[in-house]
């Protein structure tokens, strides 16, 4: 036994009794194959995420040397407007366009599913916009979005409908950003189209036999069967929303970041103006930790709720 | 006969409901309901796909329509939906834009010389020895309106191609094109030197521990860029000093990620394992199989890797955000941001350029439709 404890502390990769031969060189060229990933991981993962979180409770402006102040930055937090602001701008977000995105991409699937002439190039036509950059998608639906000029407001005035001003209306900001982040929803749409082509037919048609409406297979079967599809697009959509950045940074245009009156100063924007405008690193880091546990809790709750409502088959 | 015998079993497994044989009149009936019920079906899904498509046809054919128009017919209002230029004739050797202009002997089409401070100086085409001054608006009154045509101004693209983002910065969209293409090959090579040997360790090697470290590599799925953003721009910025380069937005790739990691290693377990062991009994090496027979059979994979980290690289606006501040050094996405945030929008030029930022991507998509479906299937990309 001395001398088993003695070999563990001496040799690497610890000689544990139970690795065959084969396992221990296995596990050295693993190694090996690994390195990229591990430094990558060390380098890249592991230590940001411990000097994020000791910035976190330090305040810190980059050329200046780190200065601990313990909880001061979280509690500061819950002082601060401007950080309750981009959270509810957020959450309005996560809680509205994640769930119409949803929908909408699930009905356009559904679309796009039903054996229509042409069916390859709608699918094409509802793709393509996901594919488009998104500073130049966000440009784009800016001047579509421009109420003097704009074809939406055009469009809409063709059937009666006095188009709002939509980038300068702090209260239409929000679904414009919706808007277009559901013109880009083609990767969703994909996602559910593959899910659709495995609801086995049989049950459809069986379904049909038995006379049920195409509502009631829809509902009845293809929703079932494609909720774990929504789950994960669900998820992966909040996920995303929680990290909002780079449509809202140029959906501002000239004006300050959040502008119309902070209604697009969202978590990660705010986040943004703390480390790089104003160079509040420290504060910025608390932030940063705040979201992580915020999107940690969301997507557990979101699992645990989605297991009365998600159906694996087989 | 059929008909007859499905009725036959029906009753037993429905109970509560009575069946009778189905008569002709009564099956053709039926027929044409179904028809009918079928043609509106039809009608009506036809009607959907069409008018959703056009919610994503629209804005696409907008930035084109709006990249080939003049800067006369940007600000139209209402707009127009095809792009109009001024109509130029040719006077004494140049090229002068024509207007509809009421004079005294009623509306006139000359030629505008000049247009100063509202007031033009037109010639008759026709006469060019006769210069007029008239003033362009009388209070509410237009009195000299440029004729319009259809016209397709390609000079758009190349002078917006051929501008910087701001007046004087002396670099063009041609020098953010180009370093957009430098990061993006560079980050294709990062990305598949880097995960493809990570990806064969944790598909094909068995030793203890591999699984815990796999889990460890899905869950940095989770961690939000914004967790690891600030000490990441310290270190690349402060420590390394590497700001306002692109190794920032290079070096990263080299080291692998987890999902590009977990991509291929779906990719590798489907090819069959007997290969591997069989080149293992003849004496191969795990490298030796993993370059001889691993990369050689996972091209379609390999190809949805660089397609999507191109899409990645190409995409990028927050990582040349934090570390690219001269624009000579500009990608894209961010000489675009730039060119936007000003205060006087010239939304032709502006399209032109997004036009030219979305062409490679739509292009890459046309070649490699299947990569891209196939890679969005497996990692469930978004945007």
């Amino acid at each position: 036994m001395e001398g088993l404890r003695m070999n563990r502390r001496l040799t690497w990769p610890p000689r544990l009794p139970k690795w065959k031969h084969r396992e221990r060189i296995n596990f050295r060229i693993g190694m090996l194959f690994l390195l990229p990933w591990t430094i990558g991981f060390l380098a890249f993962t592991l230590y940001p995420m411990v000097a994020s979180f000791i910035y976190s409770f330090s305040i810190y402006h980059s050329k200046q040397p780190l200065e601990w102040v313990g909880l001061q930055n979280y509690a500061g937090l819950l002082k601060d407007g401007l950080f309750w602001q981009s959270l509810s701008n957020t959450l309005y977000m996560v809680a509205i366009g994640v769930p119409l995105t949803l929908l909408a991409s699930f009905f356009c699937a559904v679309l796009l599913n039903l054996k229509v002439r042409g069916q390859s190039i709608y699918r094409v036509i509802y793709f393509l916009p996901s594919i488009v950059p998104t500073v130049a998608s966000t440009i784009l639906w800016l001047w579509i979005l421009n109420p003097q000029t704009g074809i939406l407001n055009t469009l809409l005035g063709y059937v009666g409908i006095q188009g709002p001003n939509w980038m300068s209306n702090p209260d239409w900001s929000k679904p414009g950003l919706i808007m277009l982040g559901m013109w880009g929803m083609g990767g969703a749409i994909v996602i559910y189209l593959s899910g659709l082509q495995d609801v086995p037919v049989s049950l459809l048609e069986a379904a049909e036999l038995d006379g049920a409406s195409w509502w009631q297979r829809l509902w009845n079967i293809t929703v079932p069967m494609v909720s774990p599809i929504t789950l994960f697009n669900l998820i992966t959509g909040v996920i995303w929303m929680f990290q909002y950045f780079a449509q809202a940074y140029v959906f501002r245009g000239s004006h300050s970041l959040g502008y119309p009156l902070n209604s697009t100063l969202f978590y990660s924007v705010y986040l943004y103006q703390n480390a790089f405008l104003w160079l509040k690193m420290g504060y910025a880091s608390a932030m940063a930790w705040v979201l992580f546990i915020i999107i940690l809790i969301c997507t557990l709750l979101l699992l645990k709720v989605s297991e009365r409502f998600t159906y694996y088959a087989g | 006969m059929q008909g007859n015998a499905m009725t036959a079993d029906l009753p037993t497994q429905y109970p509560g409901r009575s069946f009778h044989a189905e008569t002709d009149a009564e099956r053709r009936k039926r027929g044409q309901a179904r028809k009918v019920r079928e043609f509106f079906q039809s009608l009506f899904s036809h009607a959907a796909i069409n008018f959703i498509g056009l919610f994503f046809l629209i804005p696409f054919l907008w930035m084109l329509i709006t990249a080939f128009k003049s800067s006369e017919d940007v600000f139209h209002t209402p707009p127009r939906w095809l792009p109009y230029d001024n109509v130029r004739v040719e006077v004494n050797g140049e090229q002068l834009p024509l207007y509809n202009v009421q004079t005294e002997a009623g509306v006139r089409q000359l030629a505008a010389l000049k247009i100063v401070e509202g007031v033009g100086t037109f010639v008759d085409p026709a006469d060019p020895s006769q210069v007029m001054e008239y003033e362009i608006q009388q209070g509410a009154v237009k009195i000299a309106e440029p004729v319009m045509h259809v016209s397709f101004r390609w000079r758009n693209f190349t002078d917006a191609m051929a501008r910087g983002s701001r007046p004087g910065v002396g670099a063009s969209f041609w020098v953010y094109f180009k370093n957009s293409l430098i990061i993006a090959f560079f980050s294709i090579a990062g990305t598949l030197l880097s995960n493809t040997p990570v990806a064969y360790a944790f598909a094909r090697l068995k030793f203890p521990g591999r699984d815990i470290l796999f889990v460890l590599i899905l869950s940095t799925m989770m961690l939000p860029f914004q967790v690891t953003m600030i000490p990441i721009y310290l270190f690349f910025n402060d420590t390394l000093h590497w700001g306002n380069t692109f190794l920032p937005l290079i070096i990263p790739t080299f080291f692998a990620n987890a999902y590009d990691v977990f991509l291929l290693r779906q990719f590798f377990r489907t090819i069959p394992e007997e290969m591997c062991d069989a080149a293992r009994v003849d004496g191969a090496s795990e490298w030796q199989i993993f370059t001889r027979i691993i990369i050689p059979l996972s091209v379609p994979v390999l190809a949805t890797v660089t397609v999507f980290t191109f899409l990645w690289a190409w995409n990028d606006f927050t990582g040349p955000l934090l570390f690219l501040t001269s624009p000579k050094n500009f990608t894209m996405a961010l000489g675009l941001q730039d060119f936007q945030s000003q205060r006087t929008m010239i939304w032709n030029q502006l399209m032109a350029a997004a036009t030219v930022f979305t062409v490679p991507i739509v292009v890459a998509f046309f070649f490699a439709q299947k990569t891209f479906i196939q890679g969005i299937k497996l990692t469930g990309l978004k945007e």
